[in-house]
């Protein structure tokens, strides 16, 4: 009992909670027929969105007002990086990784020249990038469809017992960024900056650099997922980034990471990002117009993330 | 008889070679609000190869093309001002909204500037509108279908973006069909918005509960998620009807070649923007009996021939068709 009570204090339950439920719902529809399937499909899908989902949480955890906007551009412009400089050659599939990479540790640093040494606002000054930054993909991708080298979509899509290789990978970098979090100087520094950034800086953490260093890693974990997706997806577009301004923000509140900084968990993203894709995977399956589905994922969203806060308030 | 024959003839013929002449001073105007995808790109390229080439002839003096930064309706509205200031004679608008750049377009008839809008329609009674014929071309999806897959079976509808009228028609087309085709049954339904991306994804979470599907029937640019979403399913492969994409021509031909797939490909030409332009300048030519609503055939590939054009569009881009002068006539005489 006390264990299970201390599992329902845990602020990512809720997040795993409510993608079993509308798991259960889905297949309870279908009456448990491709129970299995959606899994696998949810599993492949929710990758993208736990690593950039990631990176989000640790811009916000900096504390209010910190959030990357320019992620769906620069995973756009990482995408057609990534495929032009692979070039359909399957030896340059690791080239190309880390061309993207670039692409995106670059967009971050920007991001945070414009915040600290033209002291604009953080949402400002990553939407305002983000603008630079599609104008640049549109330029040099001319919105044209580039295809990834055969083996690179093939490791995207590559399964063991249903489970996606990928989605293994990306539980154990979870595992990482949780470490990282938690266990190390840097995560301490990017927490203690979230819960008030006066007195982190009389204590001695060094502000600037960490606040850097996390609007860059923001920005890397944008080109990598920018990479995968092209893979995932067979080919690099400007809008291949777009619905991760949204998702990257909302996995982050439902995974229970607080919005005002300072708090953050990283299972609450794997929780968060199954959930939105089951919960899509279910209004699909109900076969409800596109209309209603946007409207019941609103109200979901909110419901779960009423929940998830209650018994937070309440202490 | 025979006289007047050969008179109204040489009327015509008087007429229309002094069409060329009275456009050559004037300018038009291309405002469009998007630019991101291959659909546009080559849309862009269409036109602006269609008109280099009547700036170069002096069919008309400028042919200059504005792209908003951004998808925003209030952005291109005050785009829209600024070309009825600059003074162009004609505009050819590829809009971000059927209405809500109605009070722009009205200020630009009420200065004598022709409207002609095309892909994204405006809804304003002034304006032409280019509308291609999206819900025959819904009803030959499922006509093809019946061909490829006589004895019927399950569908699945991949619908575009939520709202348009384009979205509507097709869906339309192929609601009619399935009537016509009861061995059809729609079992499933997604949002695929004409993109790979959002369509392998929306196929990907529907697949795990529907039943054995015969066949895709969609709205292009979709075609290649749907099968790839198939493919990671690990589930057979259905009839996909296809959307002129080269990365979809480019598929059915590694299909066809391996087992002797068929299917069909169908979508809106980009290079109607040419036929656009066209029109505005029949317009200013003077031309009053043009109708404001015009309906333009879609443009379709066959099992025989989708193979000799797939090598004539560039990677990653999609089939187009650009309209010559002659041809831009004939479409609109199909019209009256």
């Amino acid at each position: 009992m006390t264990r299970l009570g201390r599992l329902l204090e845990k602020p990512w339950i809720w997040s795993f909670a409510g993608a079993l439920l509308v798991w259960l719902a889905a297949i309870a529809f279908t009456r448990g027929y491709g129970a299995g399937g959606m899994v696998t499909a949810a599993l492949s899908l929710a990758v993208f969105t736990v690593i950039v989902g990631i990176g989000q949480m640790f811009v916000i955890t900096l504390g209010p007002g910190n959030v990357d906007l320019s992620l769906p551009a620069s995973i756009g412009l990482a995408s057609a990086v990534a495929m032009k400089v692979m070039g359909g050659n399957d030896a340059m599939v690791v080239v190309g990784l880390l061309a993207a990479l670039g692409s995106g540790f670059l967009v971050g640093s920007f991001n945070y020249f414009l915040i600290r040494a033209l002291r604009i606002p953080p949402i400002i000054a990553t939407l305002s990038a983000s603008f630079i930054i599609q104008s640049v993909d549109i330029s040099y991708g001319r919105g044209l469809q580039i295809k990834p080298p055969p083996g690179f979509a093939d490791f995207t899509n590559l399964q063991v017992l249903g489970i996606p290789v990928l989605a293994i990978l990306t539980v154990l970098f979870a595992l990482g960024a949780a470490v990282l979090l938690q266990r190390t100087i840097y995560g301490r520094q990017v927490l203690a900056i979230g819960q008030n950034i006066r007195a982190a800086g009389l204590a001695g953490v060094p502000v600037g650099r960490v606040r850097y260093l996390t609007y860059a890693l923001c920005g890397t974990l944008g080109g990598l997922t920018g990479a995968l997706l092209a893979g995932y997806f067979r080919g690099a577009n400007v809008d291949i980034g777009n619905e991760y301004l949204l998702t990257s923000i909302a996995v982050v509140v439902i995974g229970g990471t607080s919005v005002a900084g300072g708090k953050a968990n990283v299972p609450g993203i794997w929780g968060a990002a199954l959930f939105l894709v089951l919960l899509l995977t279910m209004l699909n399956t109900f076969g409800v117009s596109a209309g209603v589905r946007l409207l019941l994922t609103g109200l979901i969203i909110v419901g779960v993330i009423t929940a998830a806060g209650g018994p937070k308030s309440a202490r | 008889m025979k006289k007047s024959l050969v008179l109204s003839a040489l009327a015509v013929i008087l007429v229309s070679s002094t069409a060329y002449a009275d456009t050559s001073g004037m300018r038009i105007a291309f405002s469009n609000n998007y630019a991101g995808n291959s659909w546009r790109q080559a849309m862009l390229k269409s036109y602006a190869a269609v008109t280099e080439k009547a700036v170069k002839d002096g069919i008309v003096a400028a042919a200059d093309i504005f792209t908003t930064a951004d998808k925003e309706v209030p952005t291109q509205a005050a785009q829209i001002q600024n070309l009825i200031l600059q003074g162009y004679n004609a505009i050819v608008i590829n809009a971000g909204s059927p209405d809500a750049l109605n009070g722009a377009v009205k200020q630009a008839c009420d200065a004598g500037i022709v409207v002609v809008s095309f892909d994204g329609i405006v809804t304003e009674p002034c304006a032409y509108r280019v509308v291609v014929d999206f819900k025959s071309m819904g009803l030959e999806e499922v006509e093809q279908m019946a061909k490829f897959q006589p004895k019927g079976g399950n569908l699945l509808e991949i619908r575009g973006l939520a709202g348009t009228s384009i979205d509507e028609a097709i869906h339309q087309g192929i609601l009619d069909g399935v009537a016509k085709h009861p061995e059809f049954k729609i079992v499933g339904s997604v949002t695929g918005d004409w993109d790979q991306t959002t369509a392998q994804k929306a196929v990907a979470t529907i697949l795990p509960s529907l039943p054995d599907v015969v066949g895709i029937v969609d709205q292009g640019g979709d075609g290649y998620g749907a099968a790839q979403a198939f493919a990671a399913a690990g589930k057979p492969r259905p009839t996909i009807i296809m959307g002129n994409r080269q990365d979809e021509l480019q598929w059915w031909k590694e299909q066809k070649a391996k087992d002797g797939y068929q299917t069909w490909s169908a979508s809106i030409a980009p290079g109607v923007s040419s036929l656009a332009f066209w029109v505005a300048q029949q317009v200013l030519d003077g031309r009053t009996d043009i109708p404001h609503d015009l309906l333009v055939p879609y443009l379709a590939f066959t099992q025989d021939d989708f193979e000799t054009v797939l090598p004539t569009i560039e990677t990653g881009s999609v089939a187009s068709h650009e309209y010559t002068q002659e041809e831009s006539l004939a479409a609109i005489k199909a019209n009256m």
